[in-house]
This record gives structure tokens, sequence and C-alpha cells, in this order.
């Protein structure tokens, strides 16, 4: 074993089963001092934060929920790794967060952490919810047995979290009493000499590991599988061996240290699961919560988000006016000010969609959606658990693509994770107002007002399009793992602030720091391509444009204002790809203008109404919704003299928008959460060619 | 029998579990051999079924549940 280098600050990894509470301990502990992180290779988080005790300084690493320590995810990996300090630095002591009413279950993890030798101490947490079921935990004899300091706590309620302090304070971790026996002790010694190792459990890992840990050179990783089969250890067999022997010392330590009372769930909890699990109310309620929840987005992030964009449009005309103009304050007021805007307008839907899940996760209630949901996701190649990620989609694909992080299954998680954008966001609804206020005729059918049923047509449309591609996928992608459900359906219990508050904090930070770099880069380039051309032509229209302004009235001055930034656009390098495509496009019922407008909202599909009204020089004032649908209205082609915008190309367009990416943010968090630009690639290169095809087949069908 | 296959208030218990893949994640969520279990709900149109054992609720698939071996107890 390495020597621990002097450190400035004593690491201590916190670890427990999920549903125990071990986020509510790290959270009491650390408050606003945490921060995220990477497991270089793995794509789960890595939340670290900072305790402070008296004058004693600790970094608490927050390992992800776990039931055991071995391999069946990330997460165990990335225990495992941790607590042996195997590519990451070993923490000095581990804190292991037991369930009070469910002690045999975790006491499996406790005492495998036990046997890695690691010094450690328990949090027996939940201790109201075990009083009130009658169990009793003789502390004292259980310590004694173990070895190991515990203390007993509430957290939810913050009754014990000073005895954790003190824990921390007398820095009271010790090692425990090895606790179970291994087999194969010749080749468990052959382990630890070749990895420098200290005991058996961690030897016995290191050999269950081999098949598993991605980062294990390939050398080890053969030698490992060599050992193990000269001595006829099956990984398989031995982890079941070493579960049953173990719980069954833990069933008997039990019977010593601990009197049970009666298991049942609480009246008051089965009459929720009575409506909340019911085969008809379960699935009523279920959505009548996620309208409430949507109605309340979009109320409540709208007022928000307008003051963003404000602000930064303020920026930005600002910057433009206070410094000397040039490409210096270009760049910074067109580019970067407005770029970083297109982050941050963001995050009231993300923290808002983020606030509302971790209340509801906090309940309880999420893992009886996934119970609900399971049986209708399943034939797509979906899980339960894909069900909160798609509704969110329709606020917002951003939050909807970070929220698939607790599906365990890869496949079932980056099939979620790519489908995900097709359904129907909130950023589509400007560009189908205005399409569908110029195609589709405002008369009513049968007391139905048409453009709303468009409307509603083209939300059933992105749902119908996403459980296809998920179908798809699901015989495209290859995968080892097979797919299950086993899920604990824990006690419903009233929410935390303190949780929600710092779920909506995180997820924004994250969604800021990591996704806010790809996003500003992307939309940098695009203002670049879009505000330069080739040498010449730019610097000759500003010139016209200032010959022509010096020779205009006020009133004329607004309009020319407005013609040459659509002269401009159309002389940028945006505007000579949007002219090169055009034959591309022809049969979709585009002409080059809607080309360049394809392309810039390449940054977000609201771009689209902004680009259009730009190239098309309606003015200033985008806002103005009707200004744009009647220019809009008057569009011909030159050489045809035919309609521009017809039914056809609005009903094309209306389908293009639905099924291509058109999103560098979700680019950028798709690459965010699967780590690797494939993914991402793959998915936008993907989209678009649906979206083409998709377009081209309905203008075909309606010309 | 299999616990797929058993009746709503009725208590059974665990006999054994078959050999697969999944059945260290059983064992370490309380699935053992021994323990009491009975149907607590089950979702519509053949989805998972949530049993309960030791004062937990437990959500599994069919596949999954049937998995588990059970006598009447």
């Amino acid at each position: 074993m390495e020597v621990a280098e002097k450190k400035a600050l004593k690491s201590i990894a916190i670890i427990g089963n999920p549903n125990v509470g071990k986020s509510s301990i790290f959270n009491q502990l650390t408050g606003l001092n945490q921060k995220i992180g990477n497991y270089p290779g793995m794509t789960v988080d890595k939340m670290v934060g900072q305790v402070h005790v008296g004058e004693k300084h600790f970094e608490l690493i927050d390992l992800p929920g776990t039931y055991s320590l071995y391999p069946k995810s990330e997460d165990e990996i990335i225990a495992h790794k941790v607590l042996n300090g195997l590519g990451v630095e070993k923490p000095d002591a581990a804190l292991v967060v037991l369930d009070a009413c469910n002690l045999e279950r975790s006491l499996l993890l406790g005492t495998q952490v036990i046997d890695l030798g690691i010094p450690l101490a328990f949090v027996i947490n939940m201790k109201d919810l075990a009083e009130k079921r009658g169990v009793n935990i003789h502390t004292f004899a259980l310590y004694q047995q173990l070895g190991v300091p515990l203390v007993m706590t509430d957290a939810r309620n913050n009754q014990g979290m000073e005895a954790v302090r003190d824990l921390f304070q007398k820095e009271n971790f010790e090692v425990g009493k090895p606790f179970h026996k291994m087999g194969f002790p010749d080749l468990l010694d052959e382990v630890k000499r070749e990895f420098k190792l200290e005991t058996d459990y961690q030897a016995f890992q290191q050999l269950i590991f081999a098949d598993f840990d991605p980062l294990l050179p390939v050398d080890q990783q053969k030698w490992l599988k060599d050992k193990a089969k000269t001595f006829g250890f099956d990984g398989m067999e031995q982890q079941a061996r070493e579960t049953e022997q173990r719980l069954g010392q833990i069933k008997a330590l039990l019977a010593s240290t601990q009197s049970s009372g009666k298991g049942t769930p609480k009246k008051l909890h089965a009459a929720l699961d009575a409506v909340f699990m019911h085969p008809i109310w379960g699935y009523l309620t279920f959505l009548a919560i996620m309208l409430v929840i949507f109605q309340a987005i979009f109320a409540w992030a709208e007022t928000p988000m307008d003051l963003i964009d404000g602000a930064f449009a303020a920026a930005s005309g600002w910057v433009a006016e206070v410094f000397p103009p040039g490409v210096l304050t270009d760049l910074l007021s067109e580019g970067i000010i407005t770029g970083i805007g297109g982050v941050v307008i963001f995050i009231p839907q993300i923290a808002l969609l983020f606030g509302f899940l971790a209340f509801l996760e906090d309940t309880g209630y999420f893992s009886r959606v996934v119970y609900l949901m399971d049986r209708m996701m399943r034939p797509f190649g979906l899980h339960g658990k894909s069900v909160v990620p798609l509704i969110s989609g329709m606020a917002c694909a951003i939050p909807g693509i970070m929220a698939t992080r607790n599906i365990s299954n890869t496949k079932e998680r980056l099939i979620t994770i790519l489908v995900t954008p097709w359904m129907s966001c909130s950023a589509r609804l400007p560009v189908y107002i205005i399409l569908i206020g110029l195609t589709v005729p405002d008369e009513s059918w049968m007391g139905i007002n048409l453009q709303a049923l468009a409307l509603l047509f083209m939300y059933i449309f992105g749902t119908v399009f996403t459980l296809l591609g998920a179908l798809a996928l699901k015989y495209v992608l290859q995968t080892k793992e097979k797919s299950f459900l086993m899920t604990d359906l824990p006690i419903y219990r009233i929410p935390r602030w303190q949780t929600v508050l710092l779920t909506m904090y995180n997820k924004s930070k994250i969604f800021v720091l990591e996704a806010g770099k790809v996003i500003l880069a992307i939309s940098i380039i695009l203002w670049v391509l879009a505000s330069y051309g080739p040498s010449g032509e730019m610097q000759a229209l500003e010139a016209e444009k200032e010959a022509a302004l010096e020779a205009a009235t006020e009133e004329q001055k607004h309009e020319l204002a407005s013609e040459f930034a659509s002269k401009k656009l159309e002389a940028s390098y945006i505007g000579i790809v949007g002219k090169a495509i055009e034959p591309a496009i022809r049969p979709l019922g585009y002409d080059w203008k809607i080309g360049i407008a394809l392309l810039t909202s390449f940054a977000a599909r609201e771009v689209f109404v902004a680009t259009v009204a730009t190239i098309y020089s309606v003015g200033e004032d985008v806002e103005d919704e009707l200004t744009i649908r009647e220019k809009l209205d008057k569009q011909v082609y030159a050489d045809t003299g035919e309609k521009v915008f017809n039914r056809a190309t609005g009903f094309s367009l209306m389908v293009f928008y639905a099924l291509a990416m058109q999103c560098m943010s979700t680019v950028a968090v798709v690459y965010r959460e699967t780590k690797s630009w494939k993914w991402p690639l793959i998915q936008t290169i993907g989209m678009t060619i649906v979206a083409y095809l998709g377009a081209l087949v309905t203008y075909q069908i309606f010309i | 029998m299999t616990a797929a296959k058993l009746k709503p208030r009725q208590t059974y218990e665990i006999v054994s579990l078959s050999v697969t893949p999944l059945l260290v994640r059983m064992m370490e969520m309380g699935i053992l051999p021994g323990k009491k279990i009975s149907l607590f709900k089950k979702a519509p149109f053949k989805g998972p079924m949530a049993f309960l054992i030791d004062g937990n609720i437990i959500a599994l698939r069919i596949e999954e549940a049937d998995l588990i071996q059970i006598k009447e107890a």
C-alpha cells in the first residue's frame, strides 16, 4: 500500500445503501461547500464537500449509493477504486451510513467496508423510524462485536448530527475487527503481493473487479484472470457464497444486538400507495402531478427568462455603445455576451424542473412512477426510469438528459439520452406558432380551433417519433447487460427544502460550468460565421450603408438599417453556405434565406424566428409576431413568382424543427453525460438525416 | 411455485433463489431464503410486482419474481 502523503486535509469517504439518507448527512455536514468533479473515464460525478469542525477541516467524498461492493455498475467500481486508493488518492477513513430499520441489508455493505481494512465509523440513520417500528438496537454490544465506533442519527430532523461532528472532531475512526473469513488463502496471498494490498478482502475484490474495471491495465487484468483460472476461482460463485455467508453471520450478530418489532408499512403509507400505485388512480395522479409541474414551469420560468434576455441584451448594447467600435467590441457584445446569455437563459427551466424532481424524489414518490410506467416503456427498449427524463424533455431536453443519471442499464440510459431531444420542448413553441399562423387557417372545425389542433398534433408527432426512435435503437444498439427492475419503494417522507434547493443549485452549476463552455464556443463560432464574409464585401456594404444613411431621412433610417442587416447576413460565410445548400433544400420547399435560418438556428431553435426576421428585413422589432407573419406571407420566389411560405413549406419546416437537433446546448449536455463526442455527433447527424427525410416527404405530400 | 404466481393476502416463505447473474443483487436487497414474502401490489398488464419482504416494499418484474421459489408459510 502506498504511504499516504502529507495532505493539508484529511479525506473521508461517505458510503451507504440507496435511500438511507446518506445525501442528507452529506448535505448537513458540508452545506454549500460542495464541489462537483470527475472521475477519469467515468460518467458518474465526483461530489466532494468540506467539513469544518472546530479548528479541523476535512474533505468529504460522497460515494454513490450501493448495496454492496460487487461490480454491477460504475457506482460500485468507483466505490471500489476510491476505498482502495486505486488510481485516486485513498481516503483516510470511511463513514458508512446504515439504515436503522434495515440493519441486515446495511451491514452487508458495512462489514464489506470493515474487511477492506480502512479505518471507519458507522452512522445508524433513521433511528426515528426504527423506534416507531419497535426496533431496538443495542449499540454498545454492536460496537463491541464489530470494533467500529457508531452513532445513531435522524438526519432529516437534524438529530444526532452533533455526535457525527464529534466523530470528526476526535477523528474517531477505527479499523474494525475482520468480519468474514475468505476462502482461497493462497490465491489471495499472491494477489496481495502482486498488487501490494493489505487485506484478504481487498485481494478478493481485486480479483472480482478484474473483468469490470475499464482502467485496469490489460496485463494486470490478464494476470488476475490467469491466476483465478489456475486456482479454479469463479467470481460469480464466490460472490454468491460470500454474500450468503456474510448475511448468515450478520443475522447471528443481530440476534444478540437488536430486538426487532413488526415490519409492516404504516396505515398512512399503505393508504397513499392505494392511490399512487392504483391501476387507474395511480396513472391519473401521475398525469395530474406532471400537468401541475409543467404549468408551473411555463408560468414561473417565463419572467426570469425574459429578465435574463433583457439584461444580456442591455449589457450587449451598453458594451457596443461605450467601447470604441471595432472587432473586439463586436466580439464582446455580439459574440461573448450573447453567447453567455444563451447559456444563462436555461437556468430558470433547469432549476425549476430539478426543484420539482428533487421534491418528488425526496418524498419517495418517484420509485412508484418507475413501478407504474415500466410496463409501457419496455416494448420500446426503455425502462420505467426513462419516463421522468422523457417527460422533462417536453419542457427542455437539457434537464431531461441530465435526469437520466439514475438509469443503471447503460443501453437504456443511452437510448433515453438519444431520443429525449425529440420530445417537443418549449424552444420549438415560437417556431411552431409562427409557422402555424402562416399556414393553418384560424378557423374552427367541430368547435375545435384548427391552429390549436395543429399545435397539439406537433406535440404528439414528437412523442411518437421519440418512441419509434427508441424502438429502432433497441435493435441497433447491442449490449451484454440484461435489463431488469429491482427497486426499493421507500416509505413516504416529507421532503426537505435544503435537499431541493441544493439540487437546483448544483444542477444549474453543472450545466453552466460544464455544458456552458461548449455552448459559448459554438455560439462564438456561429457569430463569427454570420458576421464576417470573404474580404472586401462586408466593408463595401458597410460603406454603402454609411453613404445611404447620410442621405436618408429619419424615417428611412430604420428601414435602411434592417435592409443592410439582411444584406450583410447574405454576404457572410453563413449566407454563402446557405446559398450553397439551396439545391439540397429546394426539394424540402426552402429557399436560401430559409437555409441561412436553418444554419443559424443550430444554436437554438428559437433563433430561427430572429434570423428570419433579419433576413427578410422585418426590422428590429422581432417581438412583433404579426409583422413577421405579414412580411413572410408576401415572400415570393424570384424565378417562379410562387409564394415561399405556402402550406407545404410551412408543414415541411415544422417537421424539420420537430426532428432536427437544432440545439447546441443539448449537444453539449449529451457530450457531458456520455463523456465522449461519439454519441452527440451520431445523434446530431442521425437527427438531421431523419429531419431532412421527414421534411422532404412532408413537402412532397402537401405540394 | 415462484413469487410470480403468489396469491394476494397470503404470506409465503422464500425457499431458494435461482442461480443467475441477478442472484447476488437479490440477496443484497434482502431477498433471502427463509424470509417471509407477500404481494403488496401488482401493476396492470403484467407490469412489475411489488412485494413486501421484511417490512420493505420491493418492486420486481415478473421475470425476476420468477427466480424466487416460495412455499406457503
